[in-house]
């Protein structure tokens, strides 16, 4: 991953409210289709001269971030995981996300926020996080690039303790339909098709799920909501965040010792309320208890993928 | 009942140099379904019925027992002390100590196996092991929601903390939350579970469906000829378990519709006929060690040789929620010297047919004894006429910590009966647990 050097830091006082980042960017999306700026077209803000659009040189921090473990108990609580003085990985893309989301509403970057989809994370759990600790996090834009159905971007955030990188996370997020001036799209690939494996459980989730999720980490994002929110953002009905599917994994995936890595590609939405198809085992070749994991998630009796990912201890 | 002569402790028991420990007699209260006969009884009431019935039976009135030791699967927090205060209301001298014991639906082998550890180690001349269960007077616990705001309720000092761990309320935390047989950690029900094993091991609906019409007729023949008449105390005007079945048919049992693993379609073979009830009832057995058996002139029906627990990892996929068991015996086989031939009676807990069907099917498999077990050759086959011969689980119900009791009592009549031989029993439990034992004529 990039350094800081080429990147104009900008530092936020405090992890901002994502209400009110929602709030702009809601407007931020209204303003361009009022100007008649449509995505996937013309020339906007973070164009530069050659028409090529390009991300912010910039990354926004939050120097010091502490702990509240009342939310980290009912984070814990939500996914079934034991309440433990250890920072589960999703809890921290939770603390950072706010940052992220700062960097995705800033004047210059290029892409709407709200209809982004959430395609896939990878994440380096440099090792244990304990509750107390003073943690730190920047986060910024980086790889623009095209996908088959659109324009996809990287935002990484970083949260430090003490000067070290303890905990680094690469979002991954299409806007659809988005073309890069300059730049084709590459071939949509063949689908592979998805074989469900034997299930080792199953996710039963209410259809006030997103709300609780949003209740602790604080993702308020509409279509995760209720199902009018949801159908006002043009969705069928709301779906599941896809970090609270990957909280879910990781509660029963994640090692119980040491650093880790984990990724979650994510196939299709998980419609509330729902019933996911869960497995998780040893990746190929794997016997130590707390190898490398692999896990997916399906619908309840179904062939429709919904996400698949990996667990690896470093 | 006459006192048997004694015989010399197994090789194995010498060797370890531990006296022998004889299971002595059982008692039990005839097992009923769910939400029926013993709808108003508590486990209390039960495991007391099922004391009572055994204090009786061998005359232990005014007795200071060494230590009395059972427990319950699910159980209501107000009987923190179930297994003492039932032991209150018994006739035991009330100097008897009593202790709770709670490993699922081996809890009732943990209790005896523990208990019978002891006797061997000379801590203890008598005990009595249990359990008991009760799916209709199950605790009901308030929502999760509910809870935390009482419990916050009750920690606010001012107005102003109650106002606010009252705004915590949400109408649909009303709802009460009734336990379940679901696996916390995979959200599926012992019975999805199952399905899964019964399925990755090629089970047939038909193999199923004959080991339940099995269960029926050898626990109704059991009866006919009156073999549970010093094992069961009839209770609120029931003598016999009321799942029992002597008349079904194979054409019944087929013609019931899949209850578990419908997720998978055509190869769903579990059915209501095929899976044991939700049941309730309580058991009991009476242990002691020689001394204690023959000063107190009672019988002694047999050795309790050993036994042996085992999990596998169920949450990771790597085995299925019931195997353990098929992991427990050989290592019990290894450490007594036995094969798995060398039994006059196999009692393997019909949790489910599947559950026994996959289990012999594992033993029999060469690929799952050499890379799952680490043997060199399978453990191989048993002859299926010695198999649960007085019916189980399937027939009698399964009032989920009392099926050990009932399984020892009755493969300890079994052998003493015989008069030479040994049994070996196996016992799934939810969470990838087992317990196994043998036990040894007398």
């Amino acid at each position: 991953m990039s350094g800081t050097a080429e990147r104009r830091c900008i530092d936020l006082p405090e992890v901002p409210a994502l209400g009110g980042i929602y709030a702009a960017a809601v407007k931020k999306t209204a303003a361009s289709r009022i100007g008649g700026v449509l995505p996937g077209g013309g020339r906007r803000r973070g164009a530069d001269d050659d028409g090529r659009w390009q991300l912010p040189a910039v990354e926004h921090r939050v120097r010091r971030l502490r702990v509240d473990t009342g939310r980290l108990t009912r984070y814990q609580r939500l996914m079934g995981d034991t309440v433990r003085e250890d920072l589960p990985s999703v809890f921290v893309h939770g603390l950072a996300f706010p940052v992220a989301m700062s960097v995705m509403v800033d004047d210059g970057f290029p892409l709407p926020l709200l209809g982004m989809v959430h395609l896939s994370n990878r994440v380096e759990h440099l090792r244990r996080i304990r509750p107390g600790e003073e943690l730190s996090v920047r986060a910024w834009a980086e790889d623009l690039r095209p996908h088959f159905a659109g324009a996809q971007v990287d935002v990484v955030a970083e949260v430090g303790a003490g000067g070290e990188a303890v905990w680094r996370g690469v979002s991954t997020y299409l806007a659809k339909g988005v073309d890069l001036p300059g730049r084709t799209r590459p071939e949509r690939p063949e689908k592979p098709v998805f074989t469900a494996p034997t299930r080792t459980g199953q996710w039963r989730l209410a259809a006030d799920t997103g709300r609780a999720y949003a209740g602790v980490l604080g993702d308020w994002n509409p279509i995760h909501l209720t199902s009018l929110s949801a159908r006002a953002l043009g969705m069928k009905r709301h779906i599941a965040h896809g970090m609270y599917l990957a909280g879910r994994a990781l509660a029963g995936a994640a090692p119980r010792e040491g650093g880790y890595e984990w990724g979650i590609e994510f196939a299709s939405p998980v419609f509330l309320p729902g019933t996911v198809d869960f497995s998780v085992a040893d990746a190929e070749g794997g016997a130590d208890p707390y190898g490398t994991v692999a896990f997916t998630g399906w619908r309840r009796g179904a062939s429709r993928e919904h996400f698949s990912g990996y667990v690896a201890p470093r | 009942m006459a006192t048997s002569t004694s015989s010399a402790a197994s090789p194995s028991q010498a060797s370890q140099g531990v006296r022998p420990v004889v299971v002595i007699g059982g008692n039990r209260i005839p097992f009923a379904r769910s939400n029926g006969a013993y709808a108003d009884a508590s486990n209390q009431d039960m495991l007391t019925a099922a004391l009572d019935g055994l204090v009786a039976r061998f005359g232990l009135q005014g007795q200071r027992i060494g230590a009395v030791a059972a427990g319950a699967v699910l159980k209501h927090s107000r009987d923190f002390n179930l297994v003492r205060e039932s032991v209150l209301g018994t006739a035991l001298d009330p100097t008897t100590p009593a202790y709770d014991v709670q490993m699922a639906c081996a809890t009732g082998m943990e209790a005896i196996g523990s208990l019978a550890n002891k006797i061997k180690l000379g801590q203890l001349d008598s005990a009595i092991g249990g359990g008991v269960d009760t799916t209709s007077d199950a605790p009901i616990a308030v929502s999760e929601g509910l809870r935390r705001v009482l419990l916050e309720l009750a920690r606010a000092r001012t107005p102003k903390q109650r106002l606010a761990a009252l705004s915590k309320f949400r109408p649909k935390d009303l709802a009460p939350h009734a336990p379940g047989t679901g696996e916390p950690r995979t959200g599926l029900s012992m019975g999805e579970h199952q399905a899964l094993t019964t399925a990755a091991w090629g089970v047939s609906r038909e193999a199923q469906d004959e080991l339940a019409l099995k269960s029926h007729h050898n626990l109704a023949a059991a009866y006919e000829r009156n073999f549970f008449d010093d094992l069961i105390t009839e209770y609120r005007g029931v003598g016999r378990d009321n799942n029992l079945r002597p008349s079904t048919t194979l054409e019944k049992l087929g013609s019931l519709k899949p209850a578990f693993g419908r997720d998978l379609g055509d190869k769903a073979t579990m059915t209501a006929g095929n899976s044991t009830p939700l049941t309730d009832g309580a058991s009991s057995v009476l242990l002691g060690s020689e001394e204690f058996a023959r000063a107190n002139d009672l019988p002694m029906l047999a050795n309790f040789v050993d036994f042996e627990a085992a999990s596998v990892d169920f949450v990771r996929g790597k085995e299925g929620l019931l195997m353990a068991p098929a992991y427990a015996v050989p290592r019990l086989l290894a450490r007594q010297g036995l094969t798995l031939q060398d039994f006059d009676f196999y009692e393997i807990h019909e949790a489910f047919a599947g559950t026994v069907l996959s289990t012999l099917a594992a033993w029999e498999d060469e690929d799952f004894c050499r890379n799952k077990l680490g043997l060199d050759a399978p453990l191989g086959s048993i002859d299926r006429s010695k198999l649960n011969v007085a019916g189980s689980s399937l027939a009698a119900g399964h009032p989920f910590a009392a099926t050990g009791g009932r399984i020892v009592a009755t493969l300890a009549k079994l052998l003493h009966e015989k008069g030479s031989g040994r049994g070996l029993i196996s016992v799934c439990a939810a969470g990838g647990q087992g317990v196994v034992a043998v036990l040894e004529a007398r």
